[in-house]
């Protein structure tokens, strides 16, 4: 007997979102009958549709394909009709940027302590396979409704560890960005994700972005507000990257009074991930042994996280035309973040 | 009070009722004319015991005794470095110590007990304890500005509530006139009996009197900076559940088929990054390092060499 592939072995559901580049569907696998999120991305007339297939699909394609952990989105298959293709991933309920903003959401340690064990999980195997995600933000951290984080859109990722291969700076949504990053480096590693991590960690914390930038300089200007303006001798060579800009000298300020419930533990993670020298950043694999995560509280995992409260009353609804609009600036693969509508 | 007076002019508060005797740090009092005319300049020193005094520093006398005055001064002074609070002590012996020893300088200054020893202590102190009390300053200071802030918003709502009354209260004057208006002309013009229109008249009044409750603004928050809401407006304190602690377990490393590659350590301290090119400043400075290319090519080489098909 056949097997029904391609457009009919998904029956379409729900329309979730439209990004840049795709549009994305609720749909049911009959083979398997899951659920399913397809991604179709769009081959218009655009210039990038020249070079052939659409080049952020084309790094999900590339990259997803082989990797397989708990903590990354899964690529479950690939198929075209005519001259579309489609993506099929995990159906993901929600991402961790609906679960900050959720005001009725009270984050405890013990969920912090977990939505950064998966995160750092995902991230280490992802490096571990020399692989940079570039595009680390809470709201491509999805949530199922188990309560597992999976890192999501590879839009941006890219291997690392090439001697000679010159990389992109422009990479990283601005407030998740790292100071070497705005500083025009064209030759990075695992920094540029750690700094994110840290990022999020603190927006975890805060409830807010930490460091909301509206410009890459302005967003500089706040990291040394709060860091202090490095040195040549906190940051050796720094005068030497190809943007750098010389900035007022601020004093560093305490962490300890900026997040002033986190516990001293909490604070060294902090301070590792989030240091101006990215030698000095810590790695996932450090992160993970540090004892914070190995002190108590533990983390509460799996079903003991929360989950938005609206998740299943507003499946019925559309989505919401704002956060619609707001993700068509991101890209395509943005789009799937709407999944929990 | 009526026996003070100047120690300069010596006008007393009786010849001339408008007297405000002015201190300074060194506890001496001075008239206000005089200080006017001693501290022309803005700065000299005081007739009675020559400490050089600024003009700016002076203020209203507020006891009687100049004593307490310089106390005040003083302890202000002190406590400005001395702002330690319990809860940066281990226990509460220490923190009774700290403060016996905070009031033992006071009372040196105050009477002139060993100046300069207690002056050393207190630089002694400003050195061994500068972190600390940075910490504290900024905490005063970021607790005081929201205390302000709240007042702030407190004023802004009594201002807000005074403007509602008297808007109320013009908007019942109206009304009342309007009322005497309408009895005037009913009373005219209708037919029926001026007693029941009368009547009527104050019934409706009186009911409508009865409507008009003020509706005064809440406040979600005391200026101690104790808000105050119903338990309903609170959310559930989730309950802490006890779980296993988390222990670090590194991945599975992939099954590459071939001998292990070399350790970063090993890559280090081996001599391997002899044969690739070392990364150069602006690398190093943007996180790159050539170790990175090493490792990876190492892997590489040496996956699926025990490949078989």
């Amino acid at each position: 007997m056949e097997e029904p592939t391609g457009t009919l072995r998904y029956e379409k559901i729900d329309f979730l979102g439209e990004g840049q580049f795709a549009t994305v569907y609720k749909a049911r696998d009959v083979k398997s009958d899951k659920i399913v999120a397809v991604k179709k991305i769009k081959i218009g007339s655009r210039m990038e549709a020249e070079d052939g297939i659409n080049r952020t699909a084309l790094r999900e394609i590339k990259l997803l394909q082989e990797l397989q952990h708990i903590n990354l989105i899964g690529l479950l298959d690939v198929f075209g009709q005519k001259s579309n293709v489609s993506l099929v991933f995990d159906f993901m309920d929600t991402d961790l940027e609906i679960i900050v903003k959720d005001s009725n959401i009270v984050l405890t340690p013990a969920n912090v302590k977990a939505y950064m064990i998966m995160t750092l999980k995902g991230l280490e195997y992802l490096h571990q396979n020399w692989i940079l995600h570039r595009d680390l933000k809470p709201n491509n951290l999805l949530i199922n409704r188990e309560g597992i984080l999976k890192i999501g859109d590879f839009g941006l990722a890219k291997a690392f560890g090439s001697p000679t291969r010159i990389n992109t700076h422009q990479v990283v949504t601005r407030w998740y960005r790292s100071p070497e990053l705005l500083f025009g480096a064209k030759q990075y590693g695992t920094g540029v994700d750690m700094w994110a991590v840290g990022c999020i960690l603190a927006e975890l914390l805060l409830r807010v972005p930490f460091l909301p930038g509206e410009t890459d300089l302005d967003q500089l200007s706040r990291i040394f507000q709060v860091f202090g303006t490095p040195t040549e001798e906190t940051w050796p060579g720094m005068k030497s990257l190809s943007d750098y800009v010389q900035y007022k000298h601020f004093p560093a300020q305490q962490l300890r009074h900026i997040f002033s419930a986190a516990s001293d533990d909490l604070l060294q993670l902090l301070d590792s991930l989030l240091s101006l020298y990215p030698p000095r950043r810590c790695d996932c694999t450090q992160a993970l042994q540090m004892p914070y995560f190995s002190n108590k509280p533990p983390p509460s995992m799996g079903p003991k996280l929360p989950m938005p409260t609206n998740l299943f009353k507003m499946e019925i609804e559309k989505p919401s035309l704002k956060r619609k609009l707001l993700d068509n600036i991101e890209g395509g693969s943005v789009a799937k973040k709407l999944l929990q509508f | 009070m009526d026996d003070q007076a100047c120690p300069r002019c010596k006008t007393t508060k009786y010849r001339n009722p408008s007297l405000k005797l002015m201190v300074n740090i060194c506890g001496h009092a001075l008239c206000e004319s005089c200080v006017d005319l001693l501290f022309l300049k803005g700065s000299g020193s005081c007739p009675e015991c020559n400490v050089p005094l600024r003009r700016s520093n002076f203020r209203v006398q507020l006891f009687e005794d100049s004593m307490v005055e310089k106390e005040i001064d003083i302890r202000k002074r002190v406590l400005k470095d001395f702002n330690k609070k319990e809860e940066d002590f281990a226990t509460l012996r220490e923190y009774n110590d700290y403060l016996e020893e905070i009031e033992t300088i006071i009372f040196n200054l105050v009477n002139n007990i060993d100046i300069v020893g207690t002056n050393k202590r207190i630089e002694q102190y400003k050195k061994d304890n500068k972190e600390v009390i940075m910490k504290n300053k900024a905490k005063i200071g970021r607790e005081e500005f929201e205390l302000e802030e709240i007042l702030e918003i407190e004023k802004q709502m009594e201002e807000l509530r005074r403007a509602e009354i008297l808007k109320m209260e013009e908007e019942a004057k109206k009304q009342k006139i309007r009322e005497k208006e309408a009895l005037i002309d009913e009373l005219m013009f209708a037919e029926g009996d001026a007693k029941d229109i009368l009547n009527t008249f104050a019934q409706t009044v009186a009911n409508k009197q009865e409507d008009i409750v003020p509706v005064l603004p809440k406040v979600t928050q005391f200026s101690t900076g104790v808000k105050f809401t119903r338990g309903s407006g609170q959310q559930p304190v989730p309950v802490i559940e006890e779980g296993p602690l988390y222990r670090y377990e590194p991945p599975e490393s992939p099954d590459r088929c071939g001998p292990d590659p070399p350790s970063i350590e090993e890559i280090c301290n081996n001599g391997y990054l002899q044969h690739v090119r070392a990364e150069n400043e602006t690398e190093k400075a943007a996180g790159y390092s050539s170790t990175l290319p090493c490792l990876r090519a190492l892997q590489d080489a040496l996956s699926g060499l025990y490949h078989a098909s």
